[in-house]
């Protein structure tokens, strides 16, 4: 059994990452707050019933996830779960290497993927819908493994994997139209 | 399925590291071998990075000044 008294050093180690998460989730900065500092307080009076030495940070996102979904999911703001058109493999990736020689496209790998900014990056994963969102910041941010999110989100591995390859592939679809917006493509590498 | 073919097909499970021992041993050797699909590899792996590096926040300092005050109020209150 966990020990309370110990809680607040554990467990506030990971507040940095779970506001992360919690502003890509909530897309502001009071929501966010209010998100993490009730997943500390949910924790806190849980943290009896953690078992101690088994993975504290997954436990703590899985309150987190799990508080997002009943508190904002149920709000008229995003009432509907959106489907997301299929989009190909590697999108960037071919669109990149299509025209040019090896050379060229690895040149405009580079200026794509340094002129790519923070803002074009999040905004691309907060308009995922939510139940891809959710997967890919799991995965992309937190370096969580499949099972890991299936625990935390509390679904099957097999819809983890599924979520989170076409959640992907659409944030990428959308990287590439930020980075042809920002004229970070050559010429011959902007047809559509 | 080529070999080029299997190791696209395995691209997102191997950067995940999610792939068993023997076929992620299977990717790699291929990648040091095949000039073709060392790119692609290497395009999507520096993507990830660039999305991990460039999506964090950075929390307010005073933020967690009052996570840490109501954590200590709640200790206190429990005691």
């Amino acid at each position: 059994m966990a020990d309370q008294a110990t809680f607040e050093r554990d467990a506030l180690q990971h507040a940095r990452q779970l506001y992360s998460a919690a502003m890509r989730m909530t897309r502001n900065p009071s929501d966010a707050e209010d998100l993490v500092q009730e997943t500390f307080l949910k924790a806190y009076r849980a943290y009896a019933s953690f078992e101690e030495g088994t993975n504290l940070k997954a436990w703590l996102y899985r309150i987190l996830t799990n508080t997002f979904i009943n508190k904002y999911r149920s709000d008229s703001r995003r009432p509907r779960q959106s489907d997301l058109a299929d989009v190909e493999d590697l999108y960037m990736y071919r669109r990149i290497g299509s025209a040019d020689s090896a050379e060229a496209a690895r040149s405009t790998e580079d200026q794509v993927l340094d002129g790519l900014v923070e803002s074009d990056i999040k905004q691309a994963v907060e308009e995922l819908p939510e139940n891809f969102r959710l997967p890919v910041l799991l995965a992309d941010l937190e370096g969580f493994s499949y099972k890991e999110i299936a625990e935390i989100l509390d679904i099957p591995i097999g819809t983890v994997m599924s979520r989170l390859h076409r959640g992907r592939k659409a944030m990428q679809k959308r990287l590439w139209e930020f980075a042809r917006q920002r004229g970070l493509l050559p010429d011959d590498a902007v047809r559509p | 399925m080529s070999d080029c073919d299997q190791a696209l097909a395995n691209l997102y499970l191997y950067l995940d590291a999610e792939l068993d021992q023997a076929s992620a041993m299977k990717v790699k050797t291929h990648l040091e071998a095949c000039n073709g699909c060392d790119a692609p590899f290497d395009f999507e792996r520096r993507l990830r990075e660039v999305i991990r590096n460039r999506l964090g926040e950075e929390i307010p300092e005073v933020f967690v000044l009052r996570l840490r005050t109501l954590l200590a109020h709640e200790t206190s209150g429990a005691g």
